[in-house]
């Protein structure tokens, strides 16, 4: 009796997320690996003529595509480690006995709260103005000059931005796993006499493997997936020199009206994620300490 | 602590259900209301920005005398073409939407209804429709123009009437520290209008752009494309750098007296309108190869969605053909949405300087054609805005090697 009424609970929130998920997630996913073998331009009217793998072949030789695929692994690879050092560092910045510490962790995690798309905007503004201001007093005009207009420091300021974004939400993953970690283990060190940095090395940075499980999972997926600072921040420019993944993709359906290989390009671009994102995840769970 | 992280998740779970159960309730209203109207409105979707809320108005002014609803769907004017695709698409598509060339109707035509036998489409200026196949499917929305516009108390037109005093005066601005020629970061602004000259200085421009993507002719090898890239690289080394600038901003410094010349149409007066610039401008024809032509064409058509009942596509024809014909419709175009009309029926009214200068030159028929209409779709965006991006950030990028990379971009996107 009590069994089924469990079951019950289990239907009750489970099958309306099911039937979310399947509308919204399943169904689209399945019919975009349809379109993959097909060359059309997304006009419902207009004829689909089956190319079988034909998309998937012309992509390897799509040089703008493969030059969107190694910025955005730079881009990923820059940020996934920014993000992480400055949110493990803002992370024990704040766990320490700072007198500002609550205040300090609330103003380090509101940028997260901004959207990309206004973000994007306001760091525009920022690069725009303010760093050609600050050039201009400072002298360093070799530094702060408008990164936009660069081919090379465009993608850099991404990074920044992004960092900027991401890294007040990873600092409250890593806030979880320090406070998590037993405060005798640590005392037990210091009456050892472990230095701060011995503390760190071997008993806080083995207990938080869970975190940057978590972090690291979270930076890879979301900085390959990036879209919105993209779009607002440099628009792919100049030159297509930020182009990123998701935006190669949108420029490529809606810009030169390849639905087909745009939605091949998709696929090829999930696969590569979830490979990543899953090696990551098996390799850091491996090195996780139960206690 | 245990009850408290229970307490937290589960408050989680409610918000985030709740946020869901929302989005699925406000998206079935949405297609239930939106069909509901079809039957007895009409719905407008289109690209000019500058006219969303007088086409608002127009629609009020339309419903209050015949009743039928006409709902005009917002737009950014920027992704217009993709929202119209998904709007086609996905069946909620407006029974009026604007098409700006016969390349984009091309890729559209299953939805373009054949306009041919209606009353209006015999008002149309000369050689002013849009037509597929000899059916006319687009009203033209009115004359546009674009070339130099300057201001008069900083610049005599005479010291920019031919390429070499048009430099000149670049440099002397420059000297000053004034922006003597303004462009923009977007797409059109950057190099989309401006690279319509040396096209259609040719002696026929469709049929040299057919050759050009038949291979038969290379744009190095023609002297005005030579000279376009010269141009170029003076308007680099004299101007501060185009990306930095919105068309916002490039009209507002324009207002404020702090750039000399901007590229721009008869469309931004209405932006110098509210600026209350206290000058005079005028505009002059973009000296390029000796050319003293301003460059007119037609911005954008109306076009109707044959994809809609019977009901809606009549619905819709006698709304177009309200605007045109009727004496509100026509104040509307002519005052409100500021056209200079390309239909015989309709007096120009009392237009701003830079339309006034549009409209004379159409009129005597000194003019040069808007060749980027015969360009292929998606072009600008997609293939020339880089290329002119990387000539503009990389200061060693040649006038030549910009000719070059526009003709690759063109076969890109030829093909």
């Amino acid at each position: 009796m009590k069994n089924r009424k469990n079951i019950g609970w289990y239907l009750l929130f489970t099958v309306p997320l099911l039937v979310i998920f399947t509308i919204v997630v399943v169904i689209p996913f399945v019919i975009g690996i349809y379109y993959a073998f097909f060359d059309w331009d997304g006009i419902g009217a207009n004829p689909m003529v089956f190319t079988g793998l034909e998309n998937f072949r012309v992509l390897l030789e799509d040089e703008r595509f493969l030059r969107s695929a190694w910025l955005t692994v730079l881009f990923t690879v820059l940020s996934v480690i920014s993000v992480n050092v400055v949110g493990l560092a803002f992370a024990l910045l704040v766990t320490s006995k700072l007198k500002l510490a609550n205040l300090a962790r609330t103003m380090l995690f509101m940028p997260y709260l901004i959207g990309g798309l206004i973000l994007g905007y306001i760091w525009q503004f920022v690069f725009l103005d303010v760093f050609t201001l600050l050039g201009e007093v400072t002298g360093f005009e070799s530094i702060f000059f408008n990164w936009l207009n660069n081919e090379t420091f465009a993608l850099f300021a991404l990074v920044f931005v992004f960092t900027w974004q991401m890294a007040g939400y990873v600092m409250i993953v890593y806030i979880a796993g320090i406070q998590g970690i037993p405060g005798e283990l640590v005392e037990a060190a210091k009456i050892d006499g472990a230095s701060s940095w011995q503390r760190f090395l071997n008993i806080t940075a083995p207990l938080l493997m869970p975190a940057f499980t978590i972090s690291l999972f979270l930076t890879l997926s979301y900085g390959f997936k990036i879209y919105d600072v993209n779009l607002s921040l440099t628009g792919g420019g100049p030159a297509n020199a930020t182009e990123l993944f998701a935006m190669n993709i949108y420029n490529e359906i809606f810009g030169y009206g390849n639905y087909g290989y745009g939605q091949a390009k998709a696929i090829v671009f999930f696969i590569i994620i979830a490979a990543i994102t899953m090696t990551q995840v098996y390799i850091t769970k491996k090195r996780e300490v139960e206690m | 602590m245990a009850f408290n992280k229970k307490l937290v998740t589960g408050m989680t779970l409610a918000a985030s259900m709740s946020v869901l159960a929302a989005c699925g309730g406000g998206s079935d209203e949405g297609s239930n209301g939106e069909s509901g109207e079809a039957a007895e409105g009409i719905t407008i979707f289109q690209t000019k920005v500058e006219i969303s809320e007088q086409l608002e108005a127009a629609a009020a002014a339309y419903t209050e005398e015949t009743g039928v609803d006409v709902e005009v769907i917002g737009t950014t004017g920027d992704d217009y073409a993709q929202q119209l695709q998904i709007r086609l698409n996905n069946g909620t598509g407006p029974s009026i939407f604007s098409v700006e060339n016969a390349q984009v109707a091309q890729r559209l035509e299953s939805y373009m209804y054949d306009l041919s036998n209606e009353d209006m489409v015999e008002n149309i200026a000369p050689d002013m429709e849009l037509a597929l196949d000899d059916k006319v499917i687009g009203i033209p929305y009115g004359v546009e123009g674009f070339g130099i516009v300057y201001n008069k108390e900083m610049v005599d037109p005479a010291d920019i009437a031919d390429m070499d005093s048009f430099v000149s005066t670049l440099e002397g601005f420059n000297a000053e520290g004034i922006n003597g020629f303004g462009l923009s970061s977007e797409a059109y602004f950057l190099i989309g209008h401006i690279s319509n000259y040396p096209f259609s200085l040719q002696e026929n421009p469709v049929e040299f752009m057919e050759q050009l993507t038949n291979g038969e002719v290379s744009l190095t090898d023609t002297p005005e494309f030579g000279e376009f890239g010269e141009a170029m690289e003076a308007i680099r080394a004299n101007t501060p750098s185009p990306l930095s600038t919105t068309y916002d901003t490039q009209v507002g410094d324009f207002a404020a007296g702090k750039t000399a010349m901007i590229h721009q149409g008869n469309w931004a007066s209405g932006m110098l309108d509210e600026f209350e610039v206290d000058f005079e401008v005028g505009m002059a024809p973009f000296p390029l190869a000796g050319n003293d032509q301003l460059a007119v064409g037609v911005g954008s058509n109306w076009a109707v969605n044959s994809d809609k009942d019977q009901a809606e596509i009549d619905g819709a024809i006698e709304f177009l053909d309200w605007l045109h014909t009727s004496e509100t419709g026509q104040k509307f175009i002519v005052e409100d949405f500021g056209f200079i009309p390309a239909m015989t029926n309709i007096e120009a009214g009392d237009l701003d300087p830079l339309s006034q200068a549009v409209l004379e030159a159409s009129n005597s028929g000194e003019t040069i054609p808007w060749s980027h209409n015969y360009y292929p779709a998606n072009v600008i965006p997609n293939d020339f805005t880089p290329a002119a991006e990387s000539f503009f950030v990389n200061e060693d990028m040649t006038g030549d090697e910009l000719i070059e990379a526009l003709e690759a971009a063109w076969q890109n996107a030829a093909q």
